[in-house]
């Protein structure tokens, strides 16, 4: 394996860790997936399409998402949503990421 | 869209059967269109042939994309792999040893042999170890695939998943005590042999009725009874070390070097019986002697005891053999612990 090698894998798993967090974050209001990908991009976390659809529905098999088809629009799309139960998860997830950060700033620093 | 349309249903046909793949199709569909226009509007044309194959090119190849959707990836997932790693070793270990006593059974009961006889029991058992031990594989690695997509995680507990206590490591080590009951049983045993061999042989036999009489063939050779008077003296040994224990309570240095003593003695006498002329009478021609006894069955039979009772005593030997090896060990770490 090469150092190039190892890095992108390194970077790929600290990425997988964080994906959580940031797609519960974002779904206080609904989205549907492409929606979903390109605010994330909008925020500077790209994340590969597949990775999020799978991830999507483990959510929701979880019970911390739901979602609801909707045919009103231009096209059928599926809308997730954050559910009570993801709602009470978030607020813990955000506690120990801003611990996770502050100790990683303070061994980096 | 015709190339959306075709690309989904690619991904449709390989999707791992999984629920809901309807949904995954008409999500995937909707994301594809999303995207083209998104695309379309970006470069400011409208949508082509073109664009999607662009497009589609990017999203991967119909295989990758139905693969990222399969939620087991692996035939043994890692919750299970230390497991199955486990049982994998035991397993095959037990087959490597059952098959290698089958071998040296073999070995011994065909002697004497040519070379290429030897070599060729030998490369046999060899290839019966190679192709039980990948049958054994087989066979776990199927139970553990079906637990993997069968049994979900919350209803599968590990070992390692329990509760764990500090606490166990603070107990006390084994002590070398013994349980009395069982020093009794062995001398009672013991007792019973020695009096059925020395004294009554004539209850170790075939019974057959011939006409309105019973009549009996002794199973067992003068070759056995020679060999008696040495195993009268292990067994008689082995009440006295089984007195010893009992009245120690525990086992001690002295009762594991004597104990170890009569192990070997028992394998010498083993040697002996195994090397020498059969120790049982039943043979092909004694079974064909026996009247409406069926000729081939007699054959049969007479070939299965006498390698039968060889390979009980190389079995017995080899046991024993452990035996000593274990007395050897706790025997060490008894002293290592004084």
């Amino acid at each position: 394996m090469t150092n190039s090698e190892s890095l992108d894998n390194v970077v790929l798993e600290l990425r997988r860790g964080v994906i959580v967090l940031a797609v519960l974050s974002q779904l206080s209001d609904e989205q549907y997936g492409y929606s979903l990908l390109k605010l994330l991009s909008d925020q500077g976390l790209e994340v590969d399409q597949g990775t999020l659809y799978p991830l999507l529905r483990r959510l929701e098999t979880q019970g911390l998402l739901e979602s609801v088809w909707k045919l009103e629009e231009a096209r059928p799309r599926r809308y997730y949503v954050i559910s009570a139960e993801g709602k009470k998860l978030l607020p813990k997830l955000k506690k120990e990421w801003a611990g996770i950060v502050s100790v990683m700033k303070k061994m980096l620093a | 869209m015709k190339l959306i349309n075709r690309y989904v249903a690619e991904v449709g046909r390989r999707l791992p059967l999984v629920k809901g793949r309807k949904d995954i199709e008409n999500e995937l569909r909707s994301t594809l269109e999303d995207m083209l226009e998104d695309r379309a509007q970006k470069s400011g044309r409208t949508a082509d042939e073109a664009m999607e194959i662009e497009l589609l090119t990017e999203y991967g190849a119909p295989q990758k994309v139905a693969e990222t959707y399969d939620p087991t990836p692996y035939l043994v997932g890692p919750r299970m792999f230390p497991m199955f790693i486990m049982i994998l070793k035991i397993v095959i270990a037990a087959v490597t040893f059952g098959m290698t006593i089958v071998t040296a059974i073999q070995v011994v009961t065909l002697s004497p042999m040519t070379g290429m006889e030897l070599l060729k029991v030998i490369g046999e058992g060899l290839l019966n170890i190679v192709s039980a031990s990948i049958a054994a594989f087989g066979n776990i690695a199927l139970v553990f695939a079906l637990i993997e997509r069968f049994a979900p995680a919350s209803e599968f507990k590990l070992d390692e998943d329990e509760k764990w206590d500090p606490i166990s490591l603070m107990k006390e080590p084994e002590p070398e005590d013994i349980k009395a009951w069982e020093q009794i049983l062995a001398i009672v045993f013991i007792f019973i042999v020695i009096s059925i061999f020395n004294f009554n042989p004539q209850i170790i036999g075939i019974n057959y009725m011939t006409g309105n009489e019973w009549k009996v063939i002794p199973i067992l050779s003068e070759a056995f009874f020679r060999w008696l008077p040495l195993m009268n003296i292990a067994w008689v040994a082995e009440i006295l070390l089984n007195g010893m224990l009992l009245r120690a309570g525990k086992w001690q240095i002295s009762s594991r070097l004597f104990s170890i003593a009569i192990k070997v003695f028992q394998i010498v006498i083993g040697y002996f019986l195994l090397t020498g002329p059969s120790i049982i009478t039943v043979t092909a021609e004694s079974l064909k002697a026996i009247e409406g006894f069926d000729a081939e069955a007699a054959q049969i039979l007479g070939t299965l005891a006498q390698q039968g009772a060889r390979g009980v005593i190389a079995l017995v030997m080899f046991l024993t053999a452990i035996d000593i090896i274990k007395s050897v060990v706790k025997m060490f770490r008894q002293k290592t612990s004084m």
